[in-house]
């Protein structure tokens, strides 16, 4: 049953409509796995010699200890951006004479087959070969094993479940971003830290090896979790079963800005009442512990903007270059009743304006919570608002007048390369090279405010510029049209 | 004239899909489009609509090119599939948007509606459905509703009564002869009785051309019969 089920994915790949697009992700995806594979290689064998070197005050051991938590933590946050729930579109099979619990084995066997789950062997287990078992002896090193595959197969389910989880409930994601957040900024002031708490948890084991038999039981139990909640959900969720009563709504607060607002308002429920841009605008929110990873206290005190610039842009922009980077294809399901009606094109471009704008300030005021780091970064979000609302909005725009794939919105919500092309991979070269570029002569000549400033300005001069840009991306939107709507259409 | 089509062609590839030398049509009449599958019936609705572009020729609504601007949209109203649904709303929604375009208040939308009560069969409004919730059938009269709400003078369906219950087809017959006279009725359908019934005007098409052009009488359904039977 498992190899047919196989062969039906291979052939849903290999048959599918925009096979280019996905076979070009998926090689692109695979140079960055092998490239990370060589590199875990490298570090796995190398561990005896670079532990010493960086945790110079500190015994080896310790040091590897240290780090096993701290992998999984980071492992963790990876997976909870990267790593695909394993799909099979199982409607077909759920009135064959197949029964559910091979189903759901067949989606937990393949969720295994992720790359996140490669590396530790590479990283980890040289070392627990060549030092851990001279020293320890066999038993233990063993353990050593038992509990690193235990904690990669918790973090495997539990990412899985807890995706599983909160496509259907968004509050479900607020709450574990906060809690990572919560996490982030503890060990960032250094009231815990989690190599202590590592060390700990593995020295333990190393003097009572038994100790170790626990990191299985608690895999087993998100493992069944996981399985109880698939086989639960095998058929509400897919098919949709769930009736609650819609109602409709009216955003008043849009109604000011006439026709475009309307037009706004369409969108934004389209938004709200869609799980894949539902996703792809609330990844903005994650993207907001950004700041943690690059904000360094010696950054911020030697005013080196140009190390967390990227930072401050991705934070306040990443909604709108999700979001955007499929535009137009939102509505493939309906483009045909957008152009036969009586709207204007430049009251649609005016529309898709406004959401990006609403969309950007709502991410900047949440980022804004950095200004307890420093009151500089407040500068730099300003900087980089300005910039994303005044020309990312236009470049992402622009660019969506090339795109003709079709969106089929109402399927998965995450990692779903439908829709992917050229033109994505396109939209990040220029969104993160232009800041770069003008605030790099500033940087050397060591003048960071005077940089800011003009980053700042360039999106104040792209914004007044915005009625000559509606125009300009109406008119090449009337003159795609056609193309657009039949890419749409298929 | 209302509505003219000059020498329009469509060509995908080798094949004609669509391919009418001169087609008149005047204001007020109602005209059945009829054609067995692939005979250009929906290429030939989306240029009419500027959905597509003729690979030749022009489509002219009140002597302008669709091609060329919009004022077309302001009196035509049309409903050819699906995909002229934004079926993440509420049928209200949808309605009260499409009304907004035409500069419709929510009252004026309100008040249109119930007299829609009887076509509607209490199924569409109060719900509580999105209109992607609902059945082909259903969701069909939508898109006829919010097409007829729009008062239009010209008014384009693609097989109104596929999908619609046979009370509704009967309702459906009865609205459509009432508007007759001040609108000028496009539609196509392969139900040849329903066709002869509420068209004046019956345009036979077969791959991409117009084989027959004719105003109904008694004997037209015969006709068709019988060149379709052959």
């Amino acid at each position: 049953m498992l190899s047919t089920f196989l062969s039906h994915q291979r052939k849903s790949f290999w048959r599918s409509r925009n096979k280019g697009g996905s076979i070009a992700t998926q090689i692109i995806i695979g140079f960055f796995m092998l490239y990370f594979l060589v590199v875990a290689v490298g570090i796995g064998f190398g561990m005896t010699i670079f532990l010493p070197k960086i945790f110079p005050n500190q015994n080896v051991m310790t040091s590897f200890n240290g780090i096993i938590l701290y992998y999984f933590a980071f492992d963790f946050l990876m997976r909870l951006q990267l790593q695909d729930i394993p799909t099979l579109s199982i409607i077909p099979y759920l009135h064959l004479k197949i029964p559910k619990r091979k189903i759901i084995n067949f989606l937990n066997a393949k969720a295994l087959f992720s790359a996140f789950n490669i590396w530790p062997f590479f990283l980890f287990f040289p070392f627990i070969f060549i030092e851990i078992w001279s020293v320890d002896g066999a038993l233990v090193a063993l353990m050593y094993i038992i509990a690193i595959l235990s904690i990669m197969v918790f973090n495997n389910y539990f990412v899985l479940y807890l995706k599983r989880k909160s496509i259907t409930n968004v509050l479900f994601t607020l709450v574990g971003l906060a809690i990572v957040g919560i996490f982030a900024a503890l060990e960032y002031y250094k009231v815990i830290s989690i190599m202590v708490a590592s060390n700990y948890v593995f020295s333990e084991m190393a003097d009572k090896p038994y100790l170790g038999l626990v990191f299985p039981v608690i895999a087993s139990v998100i493992f069944i979790l996981n399985s109880n909640y698939l086989r639960r959900n095998l058929y509400v969720e897919e098919l949709g079963s769930k009736q609650e009563k819609k109602v409709s709504t009216d955003y008043a607060f849009l109604n000011r800005f006439g026709k475009a607002g309307e037009l706004a308002a369409l969108e934004l429920k389209l938004i709200l009442r869609h799980k894949r841009p539902r996703y792809s605008v609330f990844m903005g929110l994650f993207f907001l512990l950004y700041g943690y990873l690059f904000y360094k206290a010696p950054f911020i005190a030697a005013d080196s903007f140009s190390k967390m610039i990227f930072a401050a842009i991705f934070m306040t922009g990443f909604s709108v270059l999700s979001y955007g980077q499929f535009m137009f294809a939102w509505q493939s399901s309906h483009f045909d009743g957008l152009l036969i009606n009586k709207i204007d094109f430049k009251d649609y471009i005016k529309g898709k304006f406004l959401l990006f704008t609403i969309m950007c300030t709502i991410t900047t005021i949440l980022a804004s919570f950095y200004g307890f780091l420093s009151p500089k970064l407040l500068l730099l979000h300003l900087a980089a608002y300005l910039y994303n609302i005044g020309f990312c909005t236009v470049l992402v725009l622009y660019l969506a007048t090339f795109n003709y794939k079709r969106i089929d919105i109402t399927r998965s919500a995450s990692f779903n390369f439908q829709g992917m092309g050229a033109t994505q991979w396109i939209l990040m070269i220029p969104f993160i090279l232009i800041p770069y570029l003008i605030y790099l002569p500033f940087g050397y000549l060591n003048r960071p405010y005077l940089g800011l400033m003009t980053i700042a300005f360039f999106g104040l001069i792209m914004l007044f510029m915005r009625g000559y840009w509606v125009n300009y991306i109406a008119k090449r939107l009337e003159l795609q049209r056609y193309k657009i709507a039949e890419g749409f259409r298929e | 004239m209302i509505l003219e089509v000059k020498n329009l062609q469509k060509v995908y590839g080798d094949k004609t899909v669509v391919n009418i030398e001169d087609l008149q049509i005047a204001a007020g009449e109602t005209v059945g489009l009829v054609g067995n599958n692939g005979a250009g019936k929906t290429t030939f609705f989306r240029m009419l609509l500027d959905l597509i572009r003729p690979t030749n020729g022009e489509v002219l609504s009140k002597g302008e090119n669709v091609m060329q601007n919009d004022n077309w949209k302001n009196y035509t109203a049309s409903f050819l599939d699906e995909g002229f649904l934004i079926d993440y709303l509420t049928p209200e929604e949808y309605f009260i948007f499409i009304g907004s375009l035409h500069d419709l208040s929510v009252a004026d939308v309100s008040a249109y509606l119930n007299q829609y009560g009887e076509f509607f069969n209490g199924e569409i409004l109060n719900s509580g459905k999105y209109i992607r919730d609902f059945s082909k059938g259903n969701q069909n009269k939508v898109g006829i509703a919010a097409a007829l709400m729009q008062k239009p003078e010209i008014l384009i369906l693609d097989e109104p009564f596929a999908n619609l219950d046979p009370t509704t087809q009967i309702r459906l017959k009865k609205l459509l002869k009432e508007q007759t006279g001040n609108m000028t009725t496009f539609i196509s359908s392969h139900d040849l009785n329903h066709v002869t019934d509420v068209c004046n005007r019956i345009i036979l098409v077969e791959k991409g051309q117009v084989i027959k052009d004719f105003k109904t009488d008694e004997n037209t359904l015969k006709e068709l019969e019988s060149y379709f039977s052959a």
